[in-house]
């Protein structure tokens, strides 16, 4: 198909209700003395990532926009521009960022470009715009393939990613406890991403959803969040630095350092890549999985609670 | 969005945000005793047995004996990290400790101590596990 169609950066005309909403919650914090707490550092971090990531859109993205507009041209269909395509289109590609989240979770070499979203031990609005600068080196966005050949243009398709990124905007703050029970039901709320960034056992490999929450009850991901387990914030194994660029390719450099090891076989190397993060040939490291288990060996008692199989 | 514009929005947004932060307190290093050390540990490492607790007179780290071997958590901004010693290089400074553990998302740390606090702490981080 041919066609030419474009959509506003969405992303980029937020950057002005971002600094705002952060000033916000900032001022909030500190005058209800609750709700969250900032860290000079970790905070610039957050917002360096941010900025970074937006200047890695601007010089990578003609590479998935390249392969987009190659399949637009490979494709016979064409769902057009009206109210309902890009309701159905944002609704898809929300469907599309739970998978491709839960893959940034689970297969090593995708989450190691989105680990240092999870890096900050803060969880406040600067969090959100802690984001990767490496994502086109995880090839994900073959993912938004199928939309673009189901007849989606390219352009709308990027924008309702645009759209659903600023959504997750907002959900990164702890001054928003709870929302009512309809909208908790359905979609994705500060509580429910809260437990998505706890390190704790429980909330490990939990909620990836991105607006609507019913993907995770869908597909058996869903872990609410527990008033007795507060989240704890952060990776399982935190980073030391403050560093941007550490913070950007730390866990690419422990990917290839890991690869390096002598005496491995092919196999070992390619899991080593591609198995789920904590995956190691000599069984010294633990999965998610196995932290899950030596946290129920200590405290039986939340065997078939959230996150434990309840 | 200008490029110009986008540009000056992110890194007026970043300065001010950081100098609201400074001068509001938002910059003070967490500050580490023996139980803040100990609770900051098990954090880190929920399976561990913590055996000793040293923190440095000055609170900016802790030295922590555990089965599994000696630790260094320290101040990390507000928070802590943590790192075992197994497999890391510690060597004397002028003022004090330098750790190196190889490792890309944990730069090496030097740390003040005074002379009778840097022997204490490599005594202890020379003895085996299972003496400690």
């Amino acid at each position: 198909m041919t066609g030419e169609i474009s959509y506003p950066d969405v992303t980029q005309l937020a950057v002005p209700f971002f600094i705002a909403a952060i000033l916000a919650e900032f001022l909030w914090i500190a005058l209800k003395r609750r709700g969250g707490r900032y860290e000079t550092r970790d905070a610039v971090t957050s917002l360096i990532m941010g900025a970074g990531s937006v200047a890695e859109g601007l010089l990578l993205g003609f590479v998935a926009w390249a392969l987009f507009m190659f399949l637009w041209e490979l494709t016979p269909l064409d769902m057009g521009t009206s109210v309902w395509a890009v309701l159905v289109c944002f609704v898809l590609d929300d469907l599309r960022y739970y998978w491709v989240h839960r893959f940034g979770h689970r297969v090593r070499w995708v989450w190691a470009s989105h680990v240092n979203h999870h890096s900050s031990q803060h969880y406040n609005l600067t969090t959100a715009l802690r984001q990767t600068w490496t994502g086109t080196f995880t090839f994900m966005m073959i993912v938004k393939a199928p939309m673009v050949l189901l007849g989606f243009h390219p352009a709308l398709v990027l924008f309702c990613g645009g759209l659903n990124l600023i959504y997750q905007f907002w959900i990164h703050t702890e001054a928003v406890s709870r929302l009512p029970r309809w909208f908790e039901a359905v979609m994705n709320t500060p509580s429910h991403h809260r437990a998505h960034h706890g390190r704790n056992p429980r909330y490990l490999d939990c909620n990836y959803a991105g607006v609507f929450i019913i993907w995770d009850k869908m597909f058996g991901t869903f872990v609410p969040e527990q008033d007795h387990d507060r989240p704890d914030y952060g990776l399982v194994h935190n980073i030391a630095t403050f560093n941007p660029l550490r913070v950007a390719f730390h866990e690419w450099a422990g990917i290839f350092k890991d690869m390096r090891q002598p005496d491995l076989t092919l196999k070992q190397r390619l899991l080593y890549a591609f198995a789920p993060p904590g995956y190691s040939h000599d069984g010294s490291r633990e999965t998610s999985a196995a932290i899950k288990a030596a946290h129920l060996a200590r405290h039986p008692e939340d065997a078939g609670t959230p996150g434990f199989g309840g | 969005m200008a490029l110009e514009l986008l540009l000056a929005l992110v890194l007026g947004g970043i300065s001010g945000i950081a100098v609201l932060l400074h001068l509001t307190g938002r910059s003070r290093q967490a500050v580490l005793g023996v139980e803040t050390s100990r609770s900051g540990w098990l954090r880190h490492f929920p399976g561990d047995k913590v055996l000793k607790v040293l923190p440095a007179a000055s609170g900016q780290a802790a030295l922590v004996v555990t089965g599994n071997g000696p630790g260094l958590l320290w101040a990390f901004g507000s928070g802590t990290v943590g790192r075992h010693l197994t497999g890391s290089q510690v060597r004397e400074t002028a003022t004090g400790l330098r750790f190196e553990f190889n490792d890309f998302a944990a730069p090496g740390l030097s740390l003040a101590l005074p002379e009778r606090e840097r022997q204490q702490w490599l005594a202890l981080i020379n003895t085996p596990a299972e003496a400690a």
